[in-house]
């Protein structure tokens, strides 16, 4: 393995002080085109990869959302899905298009609405969370999750009932590839918001009262304060999120939320914060990714294998062990889950040596036998 | 001005007594200890003085100020620093990273002005990791700056702990049983530097220890709590040859507590004539004698 | 079926609400005793459970039906044949992955458990049998009249009636189980400090096996009971996503460390889901309320059960 390094390194041209030259970053920024190239142009070309793609940046942002909860904070959430439907439900109010576009303004409106509601409802579960933990806040959050659902989504004067709210996005994004940009955009600001709690003293407050919640009232941490903070900021997210994903299918149908299919939703969701590695950016997003980008792959797959009809008659249960057992996969073998397996690569793209060893993130603790996830 | 005032305090768990009225004090840029055999309370006390417990009855003054029912996040950052005996930190960071989080109270921003990323945050981001790298190198530490916990041994770690207490410039400082798990030689330069800290820092200090040098050397005044209640109190050298000091010590726990300066049937024989004796009014406390080293100027 | 009255009717308003109320009572009991026991044992949630019910139910379904290349069986037999299948499948479970994770975090193991349950019903969903069909009810089978009595005009199934003994009848036997029994004695040990017990000479790998297969054993006569008309069908996940959820709420009400209370609390929630559904309209104005009345009204009981008392009203820790 030492021979292994020594051959890659130099080729990260790093000084001696660790700092990274100039051409160190024409590299990193060389080999990030094809990432680009594949996030961008692929779109680009086709419609049916934009809608895919924009459906993998509304999972990218859940997923972040779940980063901060169960990642940082520590807190087993199984109700995401609610707060992706507040948000979806609130941005669709908001608008209230009836058959026109919206116009920017009230979109915008819309869209930050659905984040806020989002985000007190999040209070209102944060604030159950702080007398209940652990494997009963694992089911409080699952009985909460559900219960939003059929008893919010379905009250028939937000709902539009059968037909559903239409919610028109903006002429600016009537294109579905000017949408995908927003999208994006919305991806990014979230990761902006990931990273400046996770170099900021709100992300290492929200570990340390993962981690013991006495060390951390005695470093100044007000616990009850930042649990609830860590709800309100992935309530705020998983809301954004919503509100894009309503503007993508331009409607907000509760059966997209309610019983069986919010269920699945929040199933698809914890495989997939697990499978990407608690805590870890870069794995949730690529995570994330995957499985929202499963059902077109498998399809196009079983079309090119001649498998089709049966594919389609079976997809759900297909996607369902194949994230099975990725997850029993990620949880029994590989703890630290994609982000661990990613590491050496994000690592060297933020400017440190390559390293195939590097060293775990602080939440892949959290399922490797540490004790950090709160239990 | 007293630092720390503890009256009367008093805790219950259930229907046992854990603390029974205790009064103590500790003055500016003193260090006290506080001593007696495993279970006497002595981390109990901790517990009530930095608010992770309710007294029954007491109060616990900070700085002439009522601070009895303060949770332990605000404590903190009024200016207590605190050790844990099992040493308390956040495990699945890096040293850096425990140095910065104990500086919560002092990062100068709020939490929501830090998820803008605005440059003040950058700034004072930068500001913290200074003062946690000068932290480093005041203890020696400085090659550990990376590392994750897990990979520390146990006295590096107790280092590391005082570190965090230190890292948010507090005022009083408790730690609990600092030396644990610590040798003779390693004792003695923990003394060595809690000395010069509190030249270099104005610290004033309240520590739980067993280890007898340690406790000679560094501190200024000692209490004695057994079974939760004080035992004894004055300076170091009074306490250690106080007969019912000696009598918790021996009855109880190990001979840590005793200098090995009598033969054991020496001791056995002090032992029977303390026994036989009646119980004496614990002797009047020697008047509390200066700080050891010259007063730090006012800052 | 809601016939609207606008006075009070013992029938109506008490007696149809009552009965279906400890029918669907009966039903989360069976489930949350498999749920009790692998918590008492193991200290985690099975997200599992309610597959192992599916596993028993869809296995007895394929033999009594003689689906594909499978031997048409009696009822009786089929029925055995699943709820062995439930057991195996647990068992299995415990095998390849509660025992390579048994030294991680708690959380861990739940997660676990929730992929167990998503390929579980993968795998059911891809066998190929009518998924929205149900299993044959006892009456059916033994051709008899498929109600008991009658209770002023309100009938009693006689599935209901299998239901709410075959309930008792477990409740009791797993409470005297662990009471009185070696094995259960074993179990609580386990449970409580694995290292401990070993040093004792309880074979800790036994009693995992063994605590499994009682839960498969329980989850599998859950699902052969409950997978039959009106409201059951052999669908996968039908049990894990929709009466998972209650059945947690029926442990936690009774307390996720007490067997009878697992009981009483699966009642208890059936009760008032059914009150809280039933039709209102003889209390002037309060025939408007919302359909997720009842979800609203159990969740609302559930979370002040355990603000105010955490260990549920029958359990012994929190």
């Amino acid at each position: 393995m030492a021979a292994q390094t020594e051959v890659l390194t130099g080729f990260d041209h790093l000084s001696d002080q660790g700092r990274v030259s100039l051409r160190g970053w024409a590299l990193r920024g060389l080999l990030l085109l094809p990432v680009l190239a594949l996030v961008l142009a692929l779109p680009y070309q086709s419609d049916e990869w934009t809608n895919d793609a924009i459906y993998a940046a509304i999972f990218a942002m859940v997923g972040l959302s779940m980063n901060v909860l169960v990642g940082y904070t520590g807190q087993i959430s199984l109700g995401q899905q609610a707060f992706l439907g507040i948000g979806a439900l609130t941005a669709a109010n908001v608008v209230n298009t009836g058959t026109t576009a919206a116009d920017p303004f009230t979109f915008a409106i819309g869209i930050l609405a659905g984040a806020l509601v989002a985000a007190g409802a999040a209070v209102f579960l944060g604030a159950i969370a702080l007398r209940i933990r652990g494997l009963y806040l694992a089911l409080v959050t699952l009985v909460f999750g559900s219960v939003t659902a059929d008893a919010i989504f379905t009250i028939p004067s937000l709902n539009g009932q059968d037909a559903g709210i239409p919610a028109y996005r903006p002429t600016a994004l009537q294109g579905n590839f000017a949408f995908y940009v927003f999208a994006l955009a919305m991806v990014v600001v979230c990761i902006y918001i990931d990273v400046c709690i996770r170099r900021s003293k709100v992300g290492r407050g929200l570990i340390a009262l993962r981690d013991n919640e006495l060390v951390a009232s005695a470093f100044g941490i007000n616990v009850l304060g930042y649990k609830l903070l860590g709800f309100v900021l992935s309530g705020a997210m998983a809301g954004l999120a919503g509100g894009v994903y309503t503007f993508w299918s331009q409607e907000f149908s509760d059966k997209n939320f309610t019983s069986g299919a919010g269920f699945s939703l929040a199933l698809i969701f914890v495989v997939m914060v697990v499978v990407g590695g608690l805590g870890n950016r870069a794995g949730v997003i690529a995570a994330a990714a995957f499985f929202a980008l499963l059902d077109p792959l498998l399809t196009g797959f079983a079309h090119h294998t001649g498998w089709l009809t049966w594919y389609t008659d079976h997809k759900q249960y297909v996607q369902n062990i194949i994230g099975a057992v990725l997850l029993l996969q990620t949880v029994i073998f590989n703890p630290g889950g994609l982000g661990q397996v990613l590491r050496p690569f994000t690592q060297w793209f933020s400017g440190k040596r390559f390293s195939l060893h590097a060293e775990g993130d602080a939440a892949g603790a959290a399922l490797g036998g540490g004790d950090s996830v709160r239990a | 001005m007293s630092v720390l005032e503890v009256h009367d305090l008093t805790i219950r768990f259930g229907g046992l007594t854990a603390i029974d009225n205790l009064s103590l004090a500790v003055n500016e840029w003193e260090i006290v200890g506080l001593m007696g055999p495993n279970g006497a309370g002595k981390t109990t006390a901790f517990n009530c003085i930095t608010g992770f417990y309710k007294p029954n009855a007491g109060r616990v003054l900070y700085r002439g100020q009522d601070v009895t029912r303060v949770p332990p996040h605000r404590k903190a950052a009024m200016g207590m620093g605190r050790t844990f005996q099992n040493v308390g930190m956040v495990k699945s960071e890096t040293v850096l990273e425990n140095l910065l989080t104990a500086q919560h109270t002092k990062a100068g921003y709020g939490p929501f002005l830090a998820l803008t990323g605005a440059s003040a945050v950058r700034q004072r981001e930068r500001d913290l990791t200074a003062h946690a790298d000068a932290i480093l190198e005041l203890l020696g530490l400085g090659a550990f700056r990376d590392r994750r916990l897990g990979s520390l041994s146990y006295g590096t770690l107790k280092l590391l702990e005082l570190g965090c207490a230190l890292a948010s410039d507090p005022d009083l400082l408790l730690l609990d049983e600092p030396s644990s798990g610590m040798g003779p030689e390693e004792s003695h330069e923990l003394g060595d530097r809690l000395l010069a800290l509190r030249q270099a820092l104005g610290v004033t200090m309240l520590l739980i220890e067993h280890h007898v040098p340690l406790v000679a050397a560094v501190c200024d005044y000692v209490y004695v709590l057994n079974f939760g209640k004080l035992l004894a109190e004055g300076d170091p050298e009074h306490v250690r040859n106080h007969p019912e000091v000696v009598a918790a010590y021996l009855g109880g726990e190990a001979p840590e507590a005793l200098e090995q300066t009598e033969a054991p049937a020496e001791q056995a024989a002090a032992a029977e004539e303390l026994a036989d004796a009646a119980p004496s009014e614990p002797a009047s406390p020697a008047p509390r004698r200066g700080l050891r080293r010259p007063r730090k100027e006012a800052s | 079926m809601r016939v609207l009255a606008d006075e009070f009717s013992t029938q109506i308003n008490f007696i149809t609400p009552l009965i279906s109320g400890i029918a669907d009572g009966s039903a989360f009991g069976l489930l949350g005793l498999g749920l009790v026991l692998l918590y008492k044992s193991n200290r985690i949630f099975n997200f599992a459970q309610g597959e192992f019910a599916t596993v028993a139910a869809v296995v007895a379904f394929l033999f009594d039906r003689g689906i594909g290349w499978l031997p048409k069986l009696p009822y009786f037999l089929a029925i055995g044949i699943g709820v062995l299948a439930a057991v195996l499948v647990a068992m299995l479970t415990e095998r390849l992955v509660i025992r390579p994770l048994f030294d991680r975090p708690k959380v861990v193991l739940v997660v676990a458990t929730v992929g167990v349950a998503l390929f579980l019903i993968g795998a059911e969903g891809l066998l190929p049998y009518p998924q929205t069909a149900s299993l044959r009810t006892i009456s059916d089978v033994l051709n008899v009249q498929s109600y008991v009595t009658q209770v002023d005009g309100v009938v009693v199934l006689d599935q209901d009636v299998a239901k709410l003994i075959v309930l008792a009848v477990l409740a009791v036997l797993a409470f005297l189980f662990f009471r009185y029994s070696n094995t259960g004695t074993a179990i609580l040990a386990v449970s409580q400090d694995a290292t401990a017990a070993r040093v004792v000479g309880i074979s800790v790998e036994r009693v995992s096996m063994v605590t499994w297969g009682i839960a498969g054993f329980l989850g599998g006569i859950a699902g052969v009971l409950l997978a039959v008309p009106p409201s059951g069908s052999v669908t996968p996940g039908a049990f894990t996503g929709l009466t998972l959820t209650i059945a947690f709420s029926a442990a936690v009400l009774g307390g996720m460390t007490s067997l009878p209370g697992a009981f009483v609390g699966g009642l208890l929630i059936g009760l008032i889901q059914s009150f809280a559904n039933a039709d209102h309209s003889f209390v002037p104005g309060l025939n408007s309320l919302p359909a997720a009345q009842n979800e609203v009204a159990v969740v609302a009981v559930l979370l002040l059960v355990l603000l105010i008392r955490p260990r549920g009203l029958l359990g012994r820790e929190a």
